[in-house]
């Protein structure tokens, strides 16, 4: 008898420890989800509620050109940051590992200083080094193609040199996830490779890679849906021109809400990229698990 | 019920610190958009209002210009944390409407401003009501773009008459013959405009249409009706001719193509009359180095015509409840007041659109506004639209399609075709 009570007063008060927890969860997140899924079901303004019309904005959604260029934006977008970003940060942590103490610490406070930044910060700088007129980055550019170019004004340059940024800002976090992994590889297996006469070319390709795939796997994943969620840096540095080459989904989900008023239509929209980032990140996930599992 | 009305003067009273006289003591909360030359002239009416009344004091917030001050507007509106006051762009009006942040403006309400329907001009007054024939706004100036000219680059040429004024200038192989003789005379951008901005180049495209007598969006919601695609072309098609020639800046932004003007780096400026303050003020500390002028942009296509825009006071709505009318009759009171006190912000090189001002004998010697104020009842206003008007997908078309194809990254057909389709799509 007294066992069961116990047992239920476990639960009780296990029960009341989670429930701050889903309490919180429920209502910034939760509910929220199940709003955005109704609203994308009406003709909702920005405020105040609208009028069922059914599959009505997801049809449209389908027949919007601008919604398949942000889209093939997103993606190059996606091809532009993902992978160069995580190679960079590999580079970086592994020779960032090769220094101690001091050295160490410096380096690592240089690489991780950007990400502190502000996005508004950093786009204000890089808008300035780039500038057309007066930036100091063009007589750079100009040796090279021979002219000044107005990098977030151009159709060709403007995706590259917001990719650019967005490494330059971000890529901090990705050395330090790289770092931690790297100190989490014994010492002993290199001891006992190097004993039996590896190269450093093997010792990177046998021991380091391979321990570190969980680590190269995770950032992979993380940079995916960070990436697809670009909005900040397109809005502040080109907003979304010149025509459209650099228009990306939450722009257009933006520009819907909050300067058409079209509260419904944007709900169908940040569902559709919610779906989109659910499915690619759950899938490269499983790919990188059974890339890892061969090695 | 009358306590606790009571009640809430009182607190108001004691957490504003304001003191006696309570009752009559009304806060009016006011949001407007100018930051430039012309927000300090209105920071001058606002605080000569506060100084000559005891009852009403306007407490003032400066938003940023364009979408954000417009989605702020939406948002607080709706919730009741928005402004009792707010200066608004009449081209905005169709979205202001279908967004439902703005109350109607009545007969009574004129009435207690101390002003009538019959004091404006028409022009202004039809683009502040709505389709219903109700007034939602009060139209304060109609403002549009001018042609600035430097007199040191035409001295010499056939474009400056005895009296040292702009002349000559007919018709678009005119202006061109002026910006070939100010380069040849040392100009570095012969004429200026924000080329990388949504506004320079809007202003611009839409008055080289209008004076084909082209539309952008006709009442009945076509975009570029009939022959007006062909005419949007060659409206891009001249703008891009000024830059293969090099005649106007590369991808100037604002603030940069101003400065164009006022350093004599260029021999023409098309930009709004906000910016005469700038230059009379530059000219009177003696900054300027040299002679100016402004005139309404000249008749380069088919056509007289500009261009033009109204600020304009209006009332957003305060949630679900309704504004208390004490403070509507003093909120009505501040802009009868502003209304006859529009000379100031005529000054900030305006036209106002109070014609008790506008055609009083101090506004017809202030210049340069007497020589280009003709362009008033000639102006063409933004298409009545949802998608048309300041911080709109027009505005955001010519900065993302048009700006790119006058600067060759586009040919002027594809851009046409583009601009169309978007704003198409845009409407549904």
């Amino acid at each position: 008898m007294s066992m069961i009570r116990n047992n239920r007063r476990h639960k009780l008060v296990a029960y009341s420890l989670i429930l701050p927890f889903v309490a919180i969860f429920a209502l910034v997140f939760a509910y929220p989800v199940i709003e955005v899924i109704r609203l994308s079901f009406t003709d909702a303004p920005l405020i105040g509620s609208g009028d069922w019309v059914g599959l009505d904005n997801y049809k449209r959604l389908l027949s919007d050109r601008l919604f398949y260029t942000s889209l093939k934006n997103n993606g190059y977008f996606v091809l532009l940051t993902v992978v160069p970003t995580t190679v960079i940060a590999l580079l970086i942590a592994l020779a960032v590992n090769r220094l101690s103490g001091r050295m160490q610490a410096l380096a690592l406070v240089l690489f991780f200083t950007p990400y502190v930044l502000p996005v508004s910060v950093v786009t204000q700088i890089w808008a300035w080094m780039l500038d057309f007129q007066f930036g100091i980055l063009q007589p750079v550019l100009e040796f090279f193609t021979g002219k000044p170019v107005p990098v977030f004004k151009n159709p060709f340059w403007v995706m590259p040199a917001v990719a650019v940024v967005t490494i330059w800002w971000t890529n901090g976090f990705n050395v330090l996830l790289f770092i931690a992994g790297l100190r989490n590889i014994p010492e002993e297996l290199y001891e006992a490779a190097k004993l039996d006469g590896a190269t450093s070319r093997q010792l990177f390709f046998r021991v380091t890679w391979p321990l570190l795939w969980p680590v190269t796997a995770l950032v992979l994943t993380l940079q995916l849906i960070l990436q697809l969620k670009i909005f900040d840096q397109v809005y502040l540095l080109s907003e979304g021109g010149p025509f459209n080459s650099s228009y990306v989904l939450l722009l257009m989900v933006y520009r819907e809400a909050f300067q058409l008023n079209n509260g419904g239509y944007a709900a169908a929209i940040s569902l559709v990229l919610f779906l989109i980032i659910v499915v690619v990140s759950v899938l490269q996930f499983q790919i990188l698990r059974i890339g890892g599992r061969d090695k | 019920m009358k306590f606790k009305t009571l009640a809430q003067v009182s607190a108001i009273a004691a957490i504003t610190g304001l003191g006696l006289p309570a009752f009559a003591q009304q806060t009016v909360t006011w949001w407007d958009f100018f930051a430039g030359g012309d927000g300090v002239r209105m920071k001058g009416l606002i605080d000569q209002f506060n100084a000559e009344h005891d009852d009403i004091q306007i407490e003032a917030t400066t938003l940023e210009w364009g979408v954000p001050f417009y989605t702020k507007i939406r948002t607080s509106a709706a919730v009741g944390r928005g402004p009792d006051l707010m200066t608004y762009h009449l081209s905005r009006m169709p979205l202001g409407l279908s967004e439902g942040v703005l109350t109607p403006i009545t007969a009574e309400d004129l009435e207690a401003g101390g002003i009538a329907e019959g004091d404006f001009f028409a022009g202004a007054l039809d683009s502040a009501k709505g389709p219903d024939g109700q007034l939602y706004a009060v139209p304060f100036d109609i403002h549009s773009i001018v042609l600035y000219y430097n007199k040191s680059y035409l001295e010499g040429t056939r474009f400056l008459d005895d009296d040292g004024n702009l002349t000559g200038i007919s018709s678009v192989a005119d202006f061109e013959e002026a910006l070939a003789a100010a380069k040849e005379n040392g100009a570095e951008s012969p004429v200026t405009y924000a080329t990388g901005d949504d506004g320079g180049v809007f202003r611009v495209f839409y008055t080289l249409l209008s004076q084909q007598g082209g539309t952008l969006i006709s009442d009945a919601g076509e975009v570029l009706p009939g022959d007006s695609a062909e005419k949007a072309v060659k409206a891009v098609e001249i703008m891009t001719k000024w830059h293969d020639e090099g005649w106007q800046p590369e991808q100037a932004l604002y603030e940069a193509s101003v400065a164009l003007f006022t350093s004599g780096k260029s021999a023409f400026q098309l930009n709004g009359v906000w910016e005469v303050p700038t230059m009379n003020d530059l000219a009177a500390n003696g900054d300027l180095g040299f002679e100016w002028g402004a005139v309404e942009v000249p008749q380069l296509m088919d056509s007289q015509t500009t261009w033009a825009d109204s600020h304009a006071w209006a009332i957003p709505v305060q949630g679900d409840e309704t504004m208390d009318p004490e403070k509507r009759a003093a909120v009505m009171q501040v802009i009868g007041w502003m209304e006859k006190h529009a000379i100031q912000w005529a000054d900030a090189g305006h036209i106002p659109a109070y014609k008790p001002v506008a055609e009083s004998e101090e506004f017809k010697v202030m210049e340069p506004n007497a020589t280009y104020s003709t362009l008033a009842s000639k102006a063409t206003y933004d298409p009545r639209s949802e998608v048309a008007g300041v911080a709109s997908p027009a505005y955001d078309a010519a900065q993302n399609i048009i700006s790119p194809a006058i600067h060759g990254y586009l040919s002027a057909e594809d851009a046409v075709a583009q601009m169309k389709g978007e704003l198409e799509g845009r409407m549904k």
